[in-house]
């Protein structure tokens, strides 16, 4: 027997090529070009307790002879323009993406099971499903912390959470672009494909403490601010739609 | 333990994680959900999270599940335990882990004979290199094959 597969809800991800970043009097999205601003990191400082500095670099395509300090993150831009994570409307950014790193200031690097800092050319495998490509532009965030700092979960929370303030002054912008002048649209929609095997993903994640902990739900795509950790969740298995996990509903802390 | 850099999942793989295109784009599969389950540091924790997520699993009547996992050594007990959880209840489950030369099961099951490691590196190592072991396209091809395997089996 024929029967149709059930449309429960739709999420649209737009996607806005970047070829160009540029440090620039303001945060701004004109046509190809992302131009960022760093006035307000001070301020991002000023509201942290363990955080003592903030570098912020832009890493041209092929440019990654250069040191890097542990990387703890590589994290999409996203945000969402209509509706909740998992359903309406999201725009991203393609072709660049942000790095954070983490060192304190006697130079321990902020790692928990072998660390990464190095050349990063040789510390980062390019053209994976979770790292740059080589045509991408990479914003290096590095942020340096108080010393001994790197194994307190609070630090390593706050560290996420300087980053995600400073990523939301571009998201600002790419809420605000051109909503037809996307590079790529994509259509999913989370349904039950009734003649279909029923299957699950299971994904296990981290969750003892300080770079190993995860987060889930947060209220942007791949953000920080308003997720849940999963070690606060007691690492009880929680189920997230197709749609809410494509939608960036998991944020790596590892 | 845990999760070293060559084999963490970063935020932006999760966002375009090849094993979420994998199976839900397959016409066979109705992918019901993605499950995060986390790893605990207690024996007696673990043994919880991972019976709860197997009796998730048994309350959705699935037909099938794929595990993966982004650490190794103590993630593995987490990882053989929950594995254990599923396969006891008859449901089929193919795992997807970082195995290479350095890091065998600490801990193994009967149910554990479908894991497809997804070690890069020549050496079957942690080389710290961000991005190298994980999870791409090819490994999730075969761990929904190998599922769709054991699923006709039943």
């Amino acid at each position: 027997m024929f029967m149709e597969d059930k449309i429960y809800r739709r999420l649209v991800i737009k996607t806005y090529h970047i070829d160009r970043v540029q440090l620039r009097d303001r945060f701004s999205i004109e046509g190809k070009k992302l131009g960022i601003n760093l006035e307000k990191i001070d301020k991002i400082i000023s509201n942290t307790s363990y955080i003592k500095e903030i570098e912020v670099a832009i890493i041209e395509p092929n440019q990654h002879d250069r040191w890097t300090n542990s990387i703890m993150d590589l994290i999409p831009i996203a945000t969402k323009v209509l509706g909740k994570l998992g359903e309406g409307t999201t725009h991203t950014i393609t072709g660049a993406y942000v790095l954070l790193t983490g060192v304190d200031e006697k130079g321990n690097q902020v790692a928990e099971f072998g660390s990464s800092e190095g050349v990063l050319k040789d510390q980062m495998h390019l053209n994976k499903a979770g790292t740059p490509s080589d045509k991408d532009y990479i914003i290096s965030f590095n942020v340096t912390l108080k010393e001994g700092a790197g194994t307190n979960r609070m630090a390593i929370l706050e560290t996420h959470k300087a980053c995600d303030a400073f990523i939301q002054e571009i998201r600002e912008k790419l809420k605000k672009v051109d909503s037809k002048s996307y590079t790529e649209k994509h259509i999913f929609n989370d349904k039950q494909r009734i003649n279909g095997k029923k299957v699950a993903i299971i994904k296990q994640v981290a969750g003892q403490g300080a770079m190993y902990d995860n987060q889930i739900l947060p209220k942007e795509p791949s953000g920080f601010s308003g997720g849940r950790s999963i070690i606060d969740l007691g690492n009880a298995p929680m189920i997230l739609t197709p749609n809410e996990y494509r939608d960036g509903a998991l944020r790596a802390m590892t | 333990m845990g999760v070293g850099p060559s084999t963490k999942e970063t935020t932006l793989h999760h966002f375009r994680d090849p094993l979420l295109d994998v199976v839900s784009n397959d016409e066979d599969i109705d992918l019901v959900g993605v499950m995060i389950v986390g790893t605990p540091q207690s024996n007696d924790e673990k043994s919880f999270v991972g019976k709860r997520a197997a009796t998730w699993l048994e309350a959705m009547r699935v037909d099938g599940t794929i595990i993966s996992v982004d650490g190794w050594g103590n993630s593995h007990v987490d990882y053989a335990n929950t594995i254990e959880e599923i396969g006891k209840r008859g449901i089929p489950v193919v795992g997807l882990s970082f195995i290479g030369t350095q890091a065998n099961f600490v801990v193994q099951n009967q149910y554990m004979d479908t894991i497809v490691d997804f070690n890069k590196s020549e050496k079957g190592i942690e080389t710290e290199v961000v991005g190298e072991n994980n999870p791409d396209y090819l490994d999730t091809k075969k761990a929904l094959a190998l599922l769709k395997l054991k699923m006709r089996g039943k």
